[in-house]
């Protein structure tokens, strides 16, 4: 509150500020993006912790078939990956290409049809999952017409980005847009290749495949794994290397780590989606590959880890007195937490343990929960009060929110921990004669406690995010009547 | 507001200088050395996939002769034999191949200690007679864990995983009540070609009131303080209107269809132990006269091998007697 009062006292200097800004700065569709990025957040964690109390006590689907698990699951995934994530990466891309080339961004207009494009496609796909319409391709539900919808949408963010860096006023590109363009590139590709099916009919909502057996599952985890290196890790680590920076208001730790981690993560990656198909009908040599590189992975995604919290050298400090840049450097934490975890449940023998337990899903959300949106957090914290050129509303309510984040995190790790590693010893567990000790349905029996545990996890998660929206919501209300008390005096 | 001018600087807090680049006002990077650790410990990851393409061969390599070291490498197996046409699983000479995923599963299920106890019990329980099974505390204790896993993975969905069904849909198996029979040759014909339980619907041959007095002398039979009037006409209809027929008239039911014995306790299909009240047990039973009863139990015979359906019908005499 005290910023805020500081904030309006210096509105005498602020219209000028502002006016100068939009002259700069096209802002008016990071806002749209931004305020989106935060709806789907509160709509898609919700529905992530909706689901997640369905898993703890069933009788939450109430007999509906639209809002059961498997209905609702793709719905929660979309909203959080594409809703929360992607609107935030359209937020952030397009902030940080305009602030580091100096320039605005190219075809403006264009930016504006890539926001109702791309959110009118996961809202169509949304529906269409509770109706029961899916490609049944994880990550990758939407049918073929959405597909094409999404695929039209990428190609004009692909233009405007590669125009306004082509367009830049600055002599070099600054190492954010590298990754954002590896982003940018690489989603277009798996988007498109993992999607070529052959639609039943025009007005139909079916389609099949141009894959089938094998082929169609490396396909398909070709795409998923890269979604997860491309769209969650790269475009992620690309506002991180804007953000953590700034806020620091120190330097990246090394350029030279930026060039070679930046290599060596996009080489790396593309090889790895196989291990998520570990003794399966697929070659063994695939699978060996993607278990190695899965490894070699290990310390590219560390490098990038490094360059963030390094940069801190020196700012220690801020730990302790700046709640965003707690954010910002919590989410590098868990970034290399996952990053360490994830090559380590690529090796054959412990995939042969973790593979269809919880820990896989334990290991995704500490990467989405505690890298992806923690980072986003915390650059959305810095951005915000931005864009409107304001102070945010309320310091605390930051600390609020990140330590319910945090809390809820480590709670959900730990409760799918003790759920996925216990189902998998339990489900390789023999007793004294040879026979196996434990029926399925006694593993599931086990699994209720944790699974009640990474419920209530999920609400502290989600509680968090309502506590973001209203800061949000405040901070933007709080201007915009400063505004019109600025324009009622002036017309005065 | 762009300067193009590269302006290398020093930081008085590291020492460390900067690359001169300057983006958005005050964005500039370091010019650190990668970190050394961080380097070698990438090396180490190579190296790591090197071995572990060795290990699990992935590349066509032919360093030694066969593609493989033996015994670090490679995985050993018995193939299987082909005699006349009849396929003996792993009957045949042993063959050493470069690792991979079926030969690994071959070697397992051939010499994995787990997987060679369990085959020679089972192959022990399925030569005993079932009665000599339960005075063998090790056989019985080997029914109970390997039924236990069949019972779970087959049965457990429908009869529960402690075997007591749910009441109006599937049986409960722990009982002494056997709707086709509890001796051995009953329950391996039930597990065998499965059943198909069946009472016709009265709702239409009967009114609402013969219905009424009908279920009164069914919760008479086994000693519910019922309406001695009501029950006495429900005797009538009982005898006259078919319930006899498959009940048979002493109401202690018929193996041959699945028909209940009414004059026990126990009820399969009406929810009566959960009624508190006699109005309450005398609609529980009305409900199932009225609507009859369709209920399917699914042959298993293609599903089980003979050695399975023999242990499980082990388990479940076992489970039963307990």
């Amino acid at each position: 509150m005290a910023q805020s009062i500081a904030a309006s006292d210096s509105t005498g200097s602020m219209a000028g500020v502002e006016a100068s800004y939009v002259e700069q700065y096209d802002y008016d569709i990071i806002k749209k993006f931004a305020v989106m990025a935060i709806l789907w957040g509160v709509v898609g964690m919700t529905a992530g912790t909706w689901i997640a109390s369905e898993l703890a006590w069933p009788f939450l689907n109430f007999d509906i078939a639209q809002i059961t698990f498997g209905r609702l699951r793709p719905v929660h995934t979309s909203s959080v990956i594409f809703g929360f994530g992607g609107n935030a990466l359209f937020a952030t891309s397009f902030y940080i290409v305009q602030r580091t080339c100096q320039t605005r961004l190219w075809g403006s207009g264009l930016a504006n049809f890539t926001l109702w494009g791309w959110n009118i496609a996961i809202a169509v796909a949304g529906i269409g999952y509770m109706m029961g319409i899916t490609q049944g391709r994880e990550y990758a539900e939407p049918e073929w017409y959405v597909d094409l919808l999404i695929a039209v949408v990428w190609v004009v963010y692909f233009l405007i980005y590669t125009m306004t860096l082509l367009k830049r006023n600055q002599p070099h590109i600054y190492v954010a847009n590298w990754f954002f363009i590896s982003f940018i590139l690489a989603v277009a590709l798996l988007h498109i290749f993992n999607n070529l099916a052959v639609p039943v009919s025009f007005f139909g909502t079916k389609s099949y495949s141009l894959f089938s057996g094998a082929q169609d599952a490396m396909t398909q985890w070709w795409y998923g794994h890269n979604a997860v290196g491309f769209f969650l890790t790269a475009a992620f680590l690309g506002m991180m290397y804007y953000f953590v920076p700034k806020q620091a208001g120190r330097p990246v730790y090394s350029y030279r780590l930026s060039i070679v981690h930046f290599w060596a993560l996009s080489f790396m990656y593309m090889w790895v989606g196989t291990h998520h198909l570990h003794w399966t009908a697929i070659p063994d040599w695939t699978s060996s590959l993607a278990a190695a590189f899965s490894i070699m992975l290990l310390m590219p995604s560390w490098g990038g880890m490094i360059n963030g919290i390094m940069t801190l050298s020196g700012a220690w400090d801020k730990l302790r007195s700046d709640p965003i840049m707690m954010f910002l450097i919590t989410s590098l934490s868990f970034y290399g937490m996952s990053t360490f975890e994830g090559p380590m449940m690529a090796l054959k023998s412990v995939n042969a343990l973790s593979h269809y337990t919880d820990w896989t899903v334990g290991h995704v959300h500490s990467g989405a929960l505690g890298w992806v949106a923690m980072v986003t957090f915390g650059s959305f914290y810095h951005m915000i009060p931005k864009l409107w050129n304001t102070s945010i509303y309320s310091i605390r309510l930051i600390y609020v929110h990140f330590f319910l984040a945090t809390i809820g995190i480590l709670l959900y790790i730990t409760a799918l921990w003790v759920s996925g590693i216990g189902q998998g010893l339990m489900l390789r567990a023999f007793d004294e004669y040879g026979n196996l000790a434990y029926s399925f349905i006694e593993t599931v029996t086990f699994m209720h406690g944790p699974l009640v545990a990474r419920a209530v996890a999920g609400m502290f998660f989600v509680s968090g995010m309502l506590v973001m929206a209203y800061n949000v919501f405040m901070t933007i209300a709080k201007r915009e009547s400063l505004r019109t008390t600025e324009q009622s005096a002036a017309m005065a | 507001m762009s300067d193009h001018k590269h302006k290398i600087t020093k930081d008085p807090l590291t020492g460390a200088e900067t690359t001169g680049h300057v983006w958005d006002d005050d964005l500039q990077e370091f010019n650190n050395p990668l970190p050394t650790w961080w380097l070698w410990a990438f090396y180490a990851t190579i190296i790591f996939s090197i071995v572990y393409w060795i290990i699990y061969p992935s590349w066509p390599t032919n360093f030694a002769k066969r593609g493989f070291i033996e015994g670090a490498t490679s995985i050993s197996f018995n193939a299987d034999s082909i005699k006349d046409g009849k396929k003996t699983v792993a009957g045949g000479e042993e063959v050493t191949v470069p690792w991979n995923t079926r030969a690994l599963l071959a070697h397992e299920m051939q010499n994995d200690p787990n997987e060679l106890k369990r085959n020679a019990m089972v192959k022990k329980v399925a030569g005993m007679a079932l009665a000599d099974v339960a005075k063998d505390p090790d056989s019985s204790a080997f029914v109970r864990a390997y039924g236990k896993g069949i019972f779970g993975d087959y049965c457990a969905a429908c009869h529960q995983a402690g075997g007591q069904g749910v009441r109006g849909h599937y049986p409960n198996l722990v009982d002494d009540a056997w709707l086709w029979g509890g001796e051995t040759a009953d329950i391996e014909t039930t597990i065998r070609k499965g059943r198909k339980g069946n009472m016709p619907a009265h709702k239409a041959s009967l009114s609402d009131q013969q219905i009424t007095e009908a279920a009164n002398y069914v919760l008479s039979l086994s000693g519910e303080a019922v309406d001695a009037g009501l029950a006495a006409s429900g005797k009538e209809i009982f005898n006259t209107k078919g319930c006899s027929g498959c009940h048979t008239p002493a109401a202690t039911g018929m193996k041959a269809l699945g028909a209940a014995n009414l004059t026990d306790k126990i009820w399969t299909q009406a929810h009566v132990p959960e009624a508190e009240t006699v109005e309450a047990k005398v609609k529980a039973v009305k409900t199932v006269i009225s609507n009859g009863i369709q209920r399917e139990m699914p042959a298993w015979e293609t599903r089980l091998s003979n050695d399975e359906i023999k242990v499980l019908v082990a388990y479940i005499k076992l489970l039963s007697s307990n």
